[in-house]
């Protein structure tokens, strides 16, 4: 359901021309990342600091894109193009806690239907949706490379393994 | 010309040029080829696999829009294999697809649906559930049914290679990829291109939908009304409504294949006005009221009054009118009045442009096959649209060098191989700089840029192998253009041919600039006559020169500016009701056809004023047939000798009228003027540095024949949906009532709406 994210197109959100501003030093390491590519081919610079944007704001929102358009030179639907091609940019604002759930092969195998019903229940929310405080969100996502050690989740930058519905327990209270 | 090779398809050989596409082979040695994707003049996208053909000794199909014909290919394009494979294709578009034709806005004209009737399986085995998206509008006038995409991406081609926009992507990905904006809403100028290529009813022109089906409308052949390139188009009438206008046909052979601007596409709205004068109005006292009246009445009062003021009478015509009202309206100046005193109300001047002309006029497809561009002041995405669509082109596919020299970073300079920032109001010094490189320091420092760009501007001409196109428009002072016009050795190349092309700005400006000739300027006609015939309103910049005169009649289509000092005003027919001819910017004369009749009593202008020069005792002989006009233009004009209908019948043949060369002049008159403007400019001077919005401009509500600007799109600087114009015509807030004028509109009194509901 990472892609619940993704496909947040709709004629809801309200455009405006709010840019985002960041820090020197952020600004300095977005232009590092601009030295890597032939001046003419800009663009392609556009991933890395996408990701930049969402480690910053904690996702791709207005004032983020209208600041990459004007930092590339490109326009804002260019931006969103490749904003909503990969599932890992977040496209709606997301909790303090990004829970993801692997769900493909191996750790389906190996139980992750359990732990996604166990952690929706705890949470009282759907896959894809945010809890009412704020504080996590959940999505299911592709393999992410740690199938032998599954069923697995990612919470930030975080991998838990070899979940049982205890060790989430322990996990998401332990979180703030 | 290029080396031939030899390929074989379906068992015949053929030789093609090398590196020709085997799709386009195919199709033209009569091999039907399915395709959605493919779009001749675009990148390439292959992603629809409906064009699969058999190559040998090639594993697998392979898609014949991407390959390139090579020496000795075999190629088969129909075999039990092929049809199968598209019949898999064919299905999988079909997945995610409704299958509700008959609700379809497009459905009759509709790409997928003549390909599957044609090429599908009659069953769905796909028993999933569908991928279900809201209706929704992409901007007032693109409305947008996503399920019904096939992804070929030729709207997102098209907004990024024509047009320069990039205001449609594809987002999201897979099943689920959408073609879309950030924010949901168009943000630019509403050309309405991506819905002309569009093979299925995902893109929809949202005026015109579900007002009709295509096959109930009567398609009428003709030419664009606003800009001067003389684009082809079809108006789909039916009972004498107007309901929409498409490019000339579907497929590319045209002249402007499916191109069309805003203003063409969109602005037809005025033919069935409310606001149309319904018949004709007398004043019969300065100062009094217009009074309907019979015709018989008008042109007998008209008549008498003309007549009273004997040689004192003006006439003016309108670079908007056909050739053959402009012809009529001369005639009348000669041969019943028996004055020099006529004129054309184009705001520029295009005369010293043709007399001074030294090398031969560009065909648009010359422009997209040139090697070097140059392009002096202008602005031709605003004015000439589809001349900057050939110019984008020709850099982006072709790699040609396009030079742009503008007072201000027009969005065309983003394709410049150089372009050339000058200092406002310095399009003279280049003029000069160009003439005599002795003094570049001297010029470069009035032009506000580095001698060296003068340098690399000679260098690019000189190394050019292959055609330059020299391009600048009336926003030049008289002076510059008489020079670049004569100068057509200063833009020599290695073995290149010099080509110009005038930037004017009126559907009929250069057959305005042909018939009228000997022609005295607008001002001159205004202030020396007592009595004015005036075809087409003029500028209203224009108008206060017609206070205190005797008598004017005006033949015009709304009331405006110019009929407000009009003693008779006669209600003339717009170009979607009269038969005709335009001369587009490259001398191309195309026909004008007559889609509807007349709305209200209108009368077709040429017929107007025959009608008067025969209440004056004249006759044209032209027995109320516009055939006969023509005759008369060809029989006089030497430029359209021997040119009748019948040979401007096939648009996508068009016949150009030749424009006569003339050799070297001494211009040292110009010259001097040139020198003398020159000095008066300060080094000093402020860059502008806003790249102008293009279509965004607010133009002013204006029908074919009164020519004031063009008429107002989109609120200049407004680029938010919630400030949109609902259509060309229509200005409305987010809920649907109509918007109160901006300080934008109202400074150009836009008053006309239409209410038309949109819902969001
Ligand atoms: S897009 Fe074409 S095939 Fe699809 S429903 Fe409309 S008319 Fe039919
Ligand atoms: S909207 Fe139309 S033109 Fe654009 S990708 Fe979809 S089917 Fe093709
Ligand atoms: S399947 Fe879950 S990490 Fe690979
Ligand atoms: S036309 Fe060749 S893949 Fe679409």
């Amino acid at each position: 359901m990472a892609s619940a994210l993704a496909t947040d197109f709709t004629n809801k959100i309200v455009y405006t021309d709010e840019v985002a501003e960041f820090s020197p030093e952020v600004v300095e390491e977005m232009k590092s990342h601009l030295v890597k590519y032939p001046p003419e081919r800009k663009r392609s610079a556009l991933i890395p600091l996408l990701f930049v944007v969402q480690r910053e704001r904690g996702w791709i929102d207005n004032a983020g894109v209208n600041f990459l358009a004007k930092f590339l030179e490109l326009e804002v639907t260019d931006v969103w193009e490749t904003a909503t091609f990969y599932s890992m940019f977040n496209l709606r604002k997301i909790g303090r806690h990004h829970i993801q759930i692997c769900k493909t092969l191996s750790c389906k195998i190996m139980g992750e239907p359990e732990i996604t019903e166990h952690i929706c229940n705890k949470l009282n929310i759907h896959p894809g949706e945010t809890t009412a405080d704020g504080k996590f969100t959940v999505t299911l996502v592709e393999c992410l490379g740690s199938c032998g050690t599954a069923p697995m989740m990612q919470i930030g930058f975080d991998y838990h393994e070899d979940l049982t519905t205890e060790k989430v327990d322990q996990i998401l209270d332990s979180l703030k | 010309m290029s080396e031939l090779i030899k390929v074989t398809i379906n068992e015949q050989d053929f030789e093609v040029e090398k590196g020709a596409r085997l799709i386009d082979v195919c199709r033209e040695k009569g091999f039907n080829i399915p395709s959605f994707c493919y779009y001749s003049d675009l990148a390439l996208q292959a992603s629809c696999r409906m064009c699969l053909v058999r190559i040998e000794k090639m594993p697998k199909l392979q898609t014949s829009c991407t390959i390139t014909c090579t020496d000795g290919m075999i190629v088969t394009t129909q075999s039990e294999e092929i049809e199968k494979a598209q019949r898999a294709m064919s299905e999988f578009l079909l997945a995610n697809h409704p299958l509700d034709c008959p609700v379809c806005d497009r459905g009759g004209e509709c790409e997928l649906q003549e390909m599957i009737f044609d090429w599908g399986d009659v069953e769905e085995r796909f028993t999933e559930k569908k991928n279900v998206e809201p209706e929704k509008f992409l901007s007032p006038i693109v409305a947008n049914d996503p399920q019904r995409c096939i992804v070929c991406k030729r709207c997102t081609r098209v907004c990024d290679e024509w047009m320069g926009e990039d205001a449609i992507e594809a987002g999201n990905r897979g099943v689920n990829t959408v073609i879309g904006t950030y924010g949901g809403w168009l943000n630019c100028s509403q050309c309405g291109n991506c819905i002309e290529v569009c093979p299925t009813g995902t893109l929809l022109d949202g005026v015109y939908r579900h007002e009709t089906r295509p096959w109930e409308l009567d398609q009428t052949i003709t030419t664009d009304v606003y800009g001067s390139d003389g684009m082809q188009l079809s108006i789909g009438s039916r009972g004498g409504l107007v309901h929409r206008i498409v490019a000339r046909d579907r497929y590319v052979n045209g002249l402007n294949g499916e191109f069309l601007d805003v203003k063409a596409r969109f602005a037809h709205e005025f033919v069935n006005h409310p606001d149309r004068i319904k018949t004709p109005l007398i004043r019969y006292k300065k100062g009094g009221k217009l009074i309907p009246a019979t015709w018989d009445e008008a042109i007998h009062f008209v008549g008498q009054k003309l007549t009273e003021s004997g040689k004192n009478v003006g006439v003016v015509a309108s670079p908007r009118l056909t050739n053959e009202a402009i012809f009529t309206l001369k005639r009348f100046a000669k041969e019943v009045v028996g004055t020099d005193n006529y004129a054309v109300s184009d705001r520029y001047d295009l005369s010293v442009f043709f007399d001074n002309l030294s090398a031969p006029l560009a065909t648009h497809k010359e422009i997209r096959k040139a090697k070097t561009l140059v392009l002096i002041g202008g602005e031709p995405e605003e004015e000439q649209t589809f001349t900057a669509k050939q110019m984008r082109q020709a850099v982006r596919n072709d790699g040609a060098k396009l030079i742009i020299v503008n007072h201000t970073p027009i969005r065309l300079s983003a394709q410049a191989s150089q372009f050339i920032h000058i200092n406002p109001n310095s399009y003279d010094a280049f003029v000069l700089a160009l003439t005599d490189s002795a003094n570049d320091d001297a010029n470069a420092k009035k032009l506000g840029i580095e001698t060296k760009d003068l340098a690399d501007f000679r260098q690019t001409l000189s190394e050019t192998e292959g055609d330059t196109v020299v391009m600048f428009g009336g926003d030049l002072s008289p002076q510059a253009q008489s020079v670049l016009a004569n100068s057509a050795d200063a833009f020599d190349g290695t073995n290149a041919k010099v080509l110009f092309h005038p930037l004017p700005l009126y559907n009929n400006s250069v057959g305005a600039n042909d018939l009228m000739e000997g022609k005295k300027s607008l001002s001159e006609v205004l202030k020396n006559s007592k009595a004015l015939l005036i075809g087409g309103s003029l500028q209203e910049a224009d108008t206060n020169l017609l206070a205190n005169k005797d008598f004017i009649v005006v033949q015009e289509l709304f009331e405006t500016e110019t009929t407000k000092y009009a003693d008779v005003v006669l209600p003339a027919a717009s170009f979607a009701e009269v038969d005709g001819t335009f001369t587009n910017n490259t001398g191309f004369v195309q026909r004008v056809r007559q889609a509807i009749e007349p709305v209200n009593q209108s009368k077709a202008d040429w017929m107007i004023t025959t009608l008067i020069a025969r209440e004056m005792g004249a006759d044209f002989g032209y027995n109320f047939s516009a055939t006969m006009v023509f005759k008369a233009i060809a029989d006089s004009v030497s430029a359209y000798e021997g040119l009748r209908y019948p040979a401007l019948k096939d648009e996508s043949k068009p016949v150009q009228v030749k424009h006569a060369i003339s050799a070297k002049k001494d211009l040292s008159k110009e010259f001097d003027v040139l020198k003398s403007n020159v000095e008066k400019l300060s080094d000093e001077a402020n860059k502008l540095t806003a790249t102008p919005r293009v279509g965004h401009k607010l133009h002013r509500l204006t029908t074919l024949t009164s020519k004031t600007a063009q008429f107002h799109l989109l609120a200049h600087g407004n680029p938010k949906p919630e400030n949109l114009l609902v259509s060309p015509l229509v200005q409305f807030n987010l809920d649907g009532t109509p918007r109160t004028e901006t300080a934008d509109a109202a400074a150009v009194g836009v008053t006309d709406r239409i209410n038309l509901k949109v819902e969001y």
